[in-house]
Order: structure tokens, then C-alpha cells, then sequence
């Protein structure tokens, strides 16, 4: 038994900690010096999070047993810390960007986003469900905040409203069920879950642990924005502002799906066969009525929103087969789905002008104006489609092969004909950029959005023809 | 490995030629036919020597999909189409005020590579992603380069396409793991062929795959995006289209059909027999209803099509030859006759038949040229179509001979709407000249002799082609009659 950390530890837990520091010197100078955060936040909060990317590089795993019990160290841990801290990447990139566009204080929200990033980590490593639920209200409490940054934004108001209102409903949900699983085996332990579920004999305490998980399931489902619980999701995906917007696009549902992994994956793998056709019975209505409603919108943020929603539905796909490659598929789908959903809100970010955001209009003709722009945001289009050669079709043909190999023969059927759906909504984007009457909207290219775009375009083309690649990287040895 | 350079140099080609956005369209256009002519060098450099080179190499372990490449007579037969073709659509495109010529035949050489990988891909899961990625250049084809209606013509297209094929994922899924659970777990063709017909759903996974094929050849009824989007599409679209798109959907009825579905296709031969007959006449028909040569030539080719799977739907070694014969003949003829339709439009400025008349007096050479290519496409004696057509007829007529007798007359439907259009533009009284009437210069007509050799050399001499098919079909056929 340990009784004290020593500095290996400290080095282990480094990403969270450097994130934390940098986060706390970004609110310091905020609060001393305005002029100073106005110039250098987005600089200072860049370094921070490339810092931290070096700390989780070299980070040695912890066997301190003081660590142990909240925080994984393992190499699944590692490849989600990574993971958020290019999402934070992208996301500071692309808030420099905007904040080119629009006048606001700056430090606090470089504060939010790192705080965020670390509830994200804690998420991606969590050991036991406190530190999950820990790690969830760090993201959420940030984003609540982060959604109405633009103060003067009417939308901005209305949408953090609303997300804070449901978010803790969702909170209250997912800690009621920790409450019920804690009572059904007296551990909120991920390593002791499994042996102690076999354990229960009475039907009670089988029952108090199921309906916690299904609580548990609620309040992860929130946050993945899955059908019915995805309500809050278009509203706020509109009101927030472009950054925020692609960051809870990406950052939480990756979250979401982490937190999934962790309990999911690792502490309760098939379980009860119950709760994997439970899940099934989610996607059904997620494909179905996400992949509809998209059909009709025309400002972009809300897209995305509805878009995300479908995707998630197949993000589950894994979790409803639970074979041995559900993992590979749900991490090759996730970083994906990330790239190509950051290309195009770094295309968004140059059309962003007005608290509306960018409507479908603005894009017409695009590409006349600038074939570059237009050939990115299509490649990342056609790869949220799934359409053949791009990334996105191995992504979707491996969550299929995974549900398919489990038997879920109905899940790969509506999959496959609602990507006929989105192919169409997606395409009718391409549609309008290839249209030859020119919008009246220039682009305003900015470097740091330029450079999410540039990474997600070069990262969606290697994919796209050497998969493998990510293959290998998500072995996870 | 020649193959690998097969496969690989159009890829390339098409890269370069995304990149070098700042030549000019004619520069772009000389450098991109020289490309698109390679395949057709590599494939006469090894000739007789293709037919069992295969390469493997495993792409991604992790969903046991093997990159394997294979060549068999059948592939070769429509691998020489597609490297005749391309740089003839390639020729076919004006380079006077092209917008963003780097990208138009950029797409034209990326559509070629992808479809020597389709028509060469051994490995089912690899076949299906080319069949369907090779919809991407032709979408941006139409859409780009199109006529006035080009934007829902295309999406339109590519939207019937992705519904026809949604399924098929699920379909070589679903093989993939009754492959699994006799131990082998594979995409590759040969062996799935050996397990397809004793799955217990056979009948759905044919289906699946019939319909994806039957919406891109097209099948009757499955044509409804055809008629927009040959119209639309601009005169190299259109001939990639109708001579080489259609042709994928021909090669996967004989590549899944007759090699994983051999009891199905048999079984269901009187109703795919029936749409094909009724699509024969239907496109006749309509073609002969219209105005508009470049419809009527689209209608034509739906027909003619549409002949072809009869051929194919005909249990029968001589209508599957007939069949594989007349893909590479229809795909000549058609890409003859869309080439000298768009340099009619250049011309008259129109595609509406009625408007001018008597051209013969003016543009002699191209109306000479013309109507050689209407001749071939109505099967006259001589030409590639009459020993194709023959075959298919009479391969049917061991069959269905009164249904033979029927089909016989659509060949008489062809001549009457391939001739009304001739005699409309060409024959009668000559309309006033005007200046933008041009005869060919000898650099088209130098496009058009390749075609005209081709199309004589089969109508005359076919025995060393039909040897070339035999190969193939022949034992597979034995083997399950």
C-alpha cells in the first residue's frame, strides 16, 4: 500500500496536470492584465495543450495504488488522452479563428476549453464511476458556460438555458444510477463490476443493479445526443457559436462514446444480453428520425446537429455486438468521424459572420469562388456519407461487419438504407457548392482554421487510402 | 507486375492531372490522352499472355479484405473496351472555353483506373468499392461539365445508384460470415462461389445483388434516372456512360450472377428475360418517339442494353458469348455514335431534330461517317453488331423460338428510328447554309477510323474475339448444366 505520491506519478498524471496549470495561468492573466489575454490566450492555450500532448507522450504508467483505484493507465487511456488533446488542438485553432471574426474576451474561454479537455481526459481514464462522473460535470459545467460565450447572442442565451437545464436532469440521472448500482453491489469500482454482478443472488438486488445501469445508460445517452434523448442537441448546436459548436459536435460525443467504452467495454462486457437489445431498440428511432429531420434543415450548425445524431447511431452499433473487434470499430469510426466533421466546420469558420452562422445559401457556388475550399468540405461530405472510396466507408463497413457479425441483421439493413438518406443530404451540399451562380459571400481565410482544415483533409486522404494505418494504431497492444 | 501497372497508372495520371491546374485545356487534353492510352499499350504488350495473371496483397487484415486483382477472358474483354474507349471520350472533349479542364479529365483517367480495378477485382468486398466509387468522377462529370438541368439530372443518378446498390454491403456481408462459418472467412470470389448457393438466403442475396446491377445497366424498369442523365451529361459523360457504365452493370449479371447465383439466374431467366424484351422494345419505342437525337441515342442504347441481357439471361453458351460479344460492339458503337452526335450539335447548335435539314449537302464527310455508325448500330451485315445480335438471337431461338421471332422485329424498330433521325437531319430538303457549318477536319475524322476499323474487323473477321470469350463462360456453364 502506498501512502504518498512520488514524482513518477506526478509525470503519469502530467496531461491532466499541465492542462490545469495552464488553465489556471490563462484565468490569471485574465484577471491582471486584459490587454495581454486579448494577444496571447490562444497562443499561451495552443502551447499548453501541445505541452500536454508531450506529457501524455512520455507519460510512464502508474502503479501507485493511491492512482490506481480512479485512474487507468492503460494504453486504451493513453489513445483517448491523445485523441482529446487534438480535438482541444482543433478547437483552439479554430476559436483563434473566429475571435479574428468576432470581438469577445478571450482567457475565460480558453479557461473553458481547457477545462473541458480535462474533464474529457478524466473521462477517457476513468477507473471507477466517480471519476466519470467527475470527468462528465467538468465537460459539461465548461460547455454550459461556453455555450453562451457570446454573450450578446439572444440564440446563445436561449440555447445554454437549455442545455444547462437538461444537462442536469441528465447529471442527476446518471448519478442516481451510480447511487443504485453502489447499493445493488456496494462498489462504484469498474474492476470489481463484473465479479460482484455474478454475484448478486436475490432478485432485488438484481433489479436495483439493472435499473441502474439503465439510469446510467440515460445519462450517457444525453451526452451521445441519441434519440430520445437528443433533444437539446439541434437547439444548442445552433446557438452556440461556430468553435463551441465543433467542439461539442466532436469533443463530447467522443466523450460520450469514452465513457460507453469504459463501462461498457471494459467494466461490464456483455453483461446481460438485455441491455444490448436495449440499445438496439435506440438506434432504430436514432437512424430513422435523424436521418428525416436532416433532411430539411438549411442552417449548418443544425445540420451538423442532426447529422452528429445519425452518426451516433452507428457509433452504437458496436456496443450492441460487443465482439472482440466492437473496440478497433468504434475507435476507427470516432477519429473518422472527428476529422471529417472538423474539416468542415473549418470551412464554416470563414463564412461565419453573424450570429445566424452559415445558412445553405451562403455556399452556393462556392466553387467557383474557391475550388480548394469546396473540394475539402466535399471530401469531408462524402466521407460523413460513407460513400466509397473515402475513410468513411471502411468506418461504416466495419461497424456493420461488427453488428452483422453479432447477428444484428435488422441494424445493418436500416444502416444501409438510411445511408441512401443521408447520401442525399449530404450530396445536396456538394450540389450547391458545384451550382454555377456565385453567392455573394467571400471566405475570410484565416490561417489557424486553415490549418484544421489542411490536417483534417491530409488526414481523411491518408485514410481514405491507407486504412490500415489507423488499423494498426487501434490495436491498442 | 504489369497488372499492378495497369491498375496503377491511371490513378496516377489522374493525380498529376488534378495538380497541374495552371496548363492550359489543350495542353491538358494532349497530356491526358497520352495517359489514358497507356492502359491500352500495356494490355497489347502482354497480349495472350493476361489471362490468369492475378496479384494478392492484403490491403486490410483487420476486415480479412486482400487487395486481389485477377484477369480472366471475361475481364479482358472489357478491359480492352475501357482502354479503347477512354481516350476516345477523352478526344471527344472540346477544349475551347472548358472550365477547370485539370479536373474534367483528371476524373475522366480516375473513372478509367477504377474501372480496370472493378473489372479485374477478384475479391468481392474490393468489387463492390469500386462499383460504387466509380459513381464519384461521373457525378462531378455531369455536374460540372453538364447541360442546363445537369444538377438534378446528377444528383438524381447518383441517388438511384446509391438506393439500387444500398444493400449490397449487406449482402457480401452476409457471405462473408456463411464463408466464416465453413472455416474460411474470406471476400474472395472462388470460394465464396463454392458456398453461395447453400445459404438459407440465397434467394434474398441474388435479389440484392440482381437489383443493384439491373439499376446500373440499366434493367427495365430501372432506368428512370437514364433518359436526364445521358441528356445532361456533356458528349464525353455521355459516352463513358452508355459505353462503359452500363457495362459494369452487364460484367456483375456475369460475374456474380453466373459465378455466385448460377441456380438463381437459371431459375429466374422467364422474368428476367421478359424486362429485358420488354426493355428492348420500350427504349425502341420511346427512341422512336423523340425529337432530340441525343435522347433518341440514349433511348437506343437503353435498348440495345438491354438486348445484351437477354443475352445474358439466357442459359446458353452461345447467347452468353453473344452477350460478352455485343458488350464490347454496343460499347464501340455507341461511343461512335455519341462522338458524332456531339460534333452534329457543335455544329447546328441544336439537338432538336426538326429544325435543320438536308445536311448531307453541306457536311458530306460527317453525314458519310454518320451513317456508317447507324448502320452498324441497326446490325447490317458487315458490321459488329449483326454477328452479336445473331448470336443472342440465336442462342434464344434454342429456347423460345417464337420469342426469338419477336425480338426479331426490334431490329426493324432500330433501323426505322436510327434511320427517321438520318433522313430528318441529313436527307431532305436542304435548309439555308449557315457558317458554322463545318465539314470534319482530318483530325476528327482520324478519331473515327479507329472506331471504323474495330467495328469492320468484328462485323468481318470476329474468330479471333469469340475465341478470346469462349474461353470462360464455356466451362462454367458445363460445369452446372
Amino acid at each position: 500500500m502506498d501512502v504518498m505520491l512520488n514524482l513518477t506519478d506526478f509525470a503519469s498524471m502530467s496531461p491532466l496536470l499541465i492542462l490545469l496549470g495552464g488553465a489556471l495561468l490563462l484565468l490569471l492573466i485574465e484577471s491582471f492584465n486584459l490587454q495581454a489575454a486579448k494577444k496571447f490566450s490562444s497562443t499561451i492555450a495552443t502551447i499548453v495543450i501541445l505541452l500536454a500532448m508531450g506529457g501524455a507522450y512520455y507519460a510512464p504508467p502508474s502503479h501507485n495504488t493511491l492512482l490506481t483505484p480512479w485512474l487507468k493507465f492503460d494504453a486504451l487511456s493513453q489513445f483517448f488522452t491523445f485523441f482529446f488533446l487534438f480535438i482541444g488542438l482543433a478547437a483552439a485553432l479554430l476559436a483563434a479563428s473566429f475571435f479574428q471574426h468576432f470581438d469577445a474576451t478571450r482567457g475565460e474561454y480558453y479557461f473553458l476549453l481547457l477545462s473541458a479537455l480535462f474533464g474529457l481526459i478524466l473521462i477517457g481514464a476513468a477507473a471507477d464511476f466517480l471519476t466519470l462522473f467527475l470527468g462528465i460535470e467538468t465537460l459539461a459545467l465548461s460547455l454550459y458556460a461556453l455555450c453562451c460565450y457570446m454573450k450578446s447572442w439572444e440564440i446563445s442565451r436561449e440555447a445554454s438555458l437549455k442545455y444547462f437545464l437538461m444537462g442536469s436532469m441528465a447529471a442527476a440521472f446518471l448519478l442516481y444510477g451510480i447511487a443504485l448500482i453502489y447499493g445493488a453491489t456496494g462498489t462504484t469500482q469498474f474492476k470489481d463490476l463484473l465479479k460482484t454482478y455474478a454475484a448478486l443472488s436475490t432478485p432485488q438486488t438484481k433489479a436495483l443493479f439493472i435499473g441502474g445501469i439503465a439510469l446510467v445508460t440515460l445519462g450517457l445517452a444525453f451526452e451521445a445526443a441519441i434519440v430520445p434523448f437528443h433533444l437539446w442537441a439541434p437547439d444548442v448546436y445552433y446557438g452556440a457559436s461556430n468553435p463551441v459548436t465543433a467542439f461539442m459536435a466532436v469533443g463530447t460525443k467522443v466523450g460520450a462514446f469514452a465513457a460507453f467504452v469504459r463501462v461498457f467495454f471494459e467494466a461490464l462486457p456483455n453483461f446481460n444480453i438485455l441491455w444490448n437489445e436495449g440499445i438496439a431498440l435506440l438506434i432504430y428511432p436514432t437512424l430513422i428520425y435523424a436521418n428525416i429531420v436532416a433532411l430539411r434543415q438549411i442552417q449548418l450548425r443544425r445540420f451538423f446537429a442532426y447529422s452528429g445524431i445519425s452518426q451516433a447511431g452507428f457509433l452504437l452499433m458496436p456496443f450492441v455486438s460487443g465482439t472482440p473487434d466492437a473496440l478497433s470499430a468504434l475507435l476507427f469510426y470516432l477519429v473518422v468521424y472527428s476529422l471529417a466533421t472538423f474539416g468542415c466546420f473549418a470551412i464554416l469558420t470563414f463564412f461565419d459572420q453573424n450570429e445566424e452562422g452559415v445558412l445553405m445559401h451562403h455556399l452556393n457556388g462556392l466553387f467557383q469562388r474557391s475550388p480548394l475550399l469546396a473540394g475539402i468540405f466535399s471530401l469531408c461530405l462524402l466521407t460523413l456519407a460513407g460513400i466509397p472510396p473515402t475513410a468513411g466507408f471502411f468506418a461504416k463497413f466495419f461497424v456493420f461487419k461488427v453488428a452483422f457479425q453479432a447477428g444484428y441483421y435488422g441494424l445493418v439493413i436500416v444502416g444501409l438504407l438510411t445511408t441512401i438518406l443521408s447520401a442525399y443530404y449530404y450530396l445536396r451540399i456538394i450540389a450547391l457548392m458545384l451550382a454555377k451562380n456565385p453567392g455573394e459571400e467571400k471566405p475570410i481565410m484565416t490561417w489557424p482554421a486553415a490549418l484544421v482544415g489542411a490536417f483534417s483533409f491530409i488526414g481523411v486522404l491518408l485514410l481514405s487510402f491507407y486504412p490500415n494505418f489507423l488499423f494498426e494504431l487501434i490495436k491498442l497492444g | 507486375m504489369q497488372l499492378m501497372l495497369l491498375f496503377i497508372i491511371p490513378f496516377i495520371a489522374s493525380l498529376v492531372l488534378f495538380i497541374l491546374f495552371f496548363a492550359s485545356a489543350r495542353q491538358l487534353k494532349i497530356l491526358s490522352f497520352i495517359f489514358s492510352l497507356a492502359p491500352l499499350f500495356i494490355l497489347l504488350s502482354r497480349h495472350g499472355h493476361w489471362v490468369g495473371s492475378n496479384i494478392v496483397y492484403p490491403w486490410l487484415p483487420v476486415l480479412s479484405i486482400n487487395f486481389h486483382l485477377a484477369v480472366d477472358s471475361l475481364s479482358l474483354i472489357f478491359l480492352y473496351l475501357t482502354a479503347i474507349v477512354t481516350p476516345i471520350s477523352i478526344l471527344a472533349v472540346r477544349s475551347q472555353g472548358l472550365i477547370l479542364p485539370h479536373l474534367l479529365f483528371g476524373f475522366i483517367l480516375l473513372l478509367q483506373g477504377l474501372l480496370i480495378g472493378f473489372f479485374t477485382a477478384h475479391d468481392l468486398a474490393i468489387f463492390v468499392l469500386f462499383f460504387e466509387a466509380m459513381l464519384l468522377p461521373l457525378y462531378f462529370i455531369i455536374n460540372l461539365w453538364g447541360g442546363p438541368q445537369r444538377q438534378s439530372a446528377s444528383l438524381e443518378f447518383l441517388i438511384y445508384m446509391i438506393a439500387g446498390s444500398a444493400l449490397m454491403i449487406a449482402a457480401v456481408l452476409f457471405l462473408y460470415f456463411a464463408s466464416a462459418s465453413n472455416g474460411m472467412g474470406t471476400f474472395n470470389m472462388d470460394a465464396l462461389a463454392k458456398i453461395s448457393s447453400s445459404t438459407p438466403f440465397t434467394l434474398l442475396l441474388g435479389a440484392i445483388f440482381a437489383l443493384a446491377f439491373a439499376v446500373k445497366t440499366p434493367l427495365f424498369p430501372f432506368h428512370a434516372w437514364l433518359p436526364n442523365a445521358y441528356y445532361q451529361a456533356p458528349v464525353a459523360g455521355t459516352i463513358l456512360l452508355s459505353a462503359l457504365l452500363s457495362k459494369a452493370g452487364i460484367y456483375g449479371f456475369l460475374r456474380i450472377g453466373v459465378g455466385l447465383f448460377p441456380e438463381l439466374l437459371q431459375a429466374w431467366s422467364p422474368l428476367l428475360l421478359g424486362l429485358a424484351i420488354a426493355g428492348v422494345f420500350y427504349g425502341g419505342l420511346a427512341a422512336w418517339a423523340e425529337n432530340d437525337f441525343k435522347k433518341l441515342l440514349a433511348y437506343s442504347s437503353f435498348s440495345h442494353v438491354n438486348f445484351i441481357l437477354v443475352g445474358v439471361f439466357i442459359w446458353n453458351q452461345t447467347a452468353h458469348t453473344g452477350a460478352i460479344l455485343q458488350s464490347l460492339n454496343h460499347g464501340l458503337t455507341i461511343t461512335a455514335l455519341f462522338l458524332v452526335a456531339g460534333w452534329l450539335e457543335e455544329r447546328i447548335g441544336t439537338t432538336k431534330i426538326q429544325h435543320v435539314s438536308g445536311l448531307a449537302h453541306f457536311l458530306p464527310r460527317l453525314c458519310w461517317i454518320t451513317l456508317f455508325f447507324v448502320l452498324a448500330n441497326v446490325a447490317l451485315p458487315g458490321t459488329n453488331n449483326f454477328i452479336g445480335e445473331l448470336l443472342i438471337l440465336f442462342g434464344l431461338f434454342g429456347q423460345h423460338p417464337w420469342l426469338t421471332g419477336f425480338l426479331g422485329l426490334t431490329v426493324i424498330l432500330s433501323v426505322m428510328y436510327m434511320l427517321h433521325w438520318m433522313q430528318k437531319v441529313y436527307f431532305e430538303k436542304p435548309t439555308f447554309f449557315q457558317n458554322a457549318w463545318v465539314d470534319l477536319k482530318a483530325k476528327e475524322i482520324l478519331i473515327a477510323l479507329p472506331l471504323i476499323a474495330l467495328i469492320l474487323w468484328i462485323g468481318i473477321y470476329p474468330t479471333p474475339v469469340l475465341k478470346e470469350i469462349q474461353k470462360t463462360p464455356t466451362e462454367k456453364i458445363a460445369l452446372k448444366n
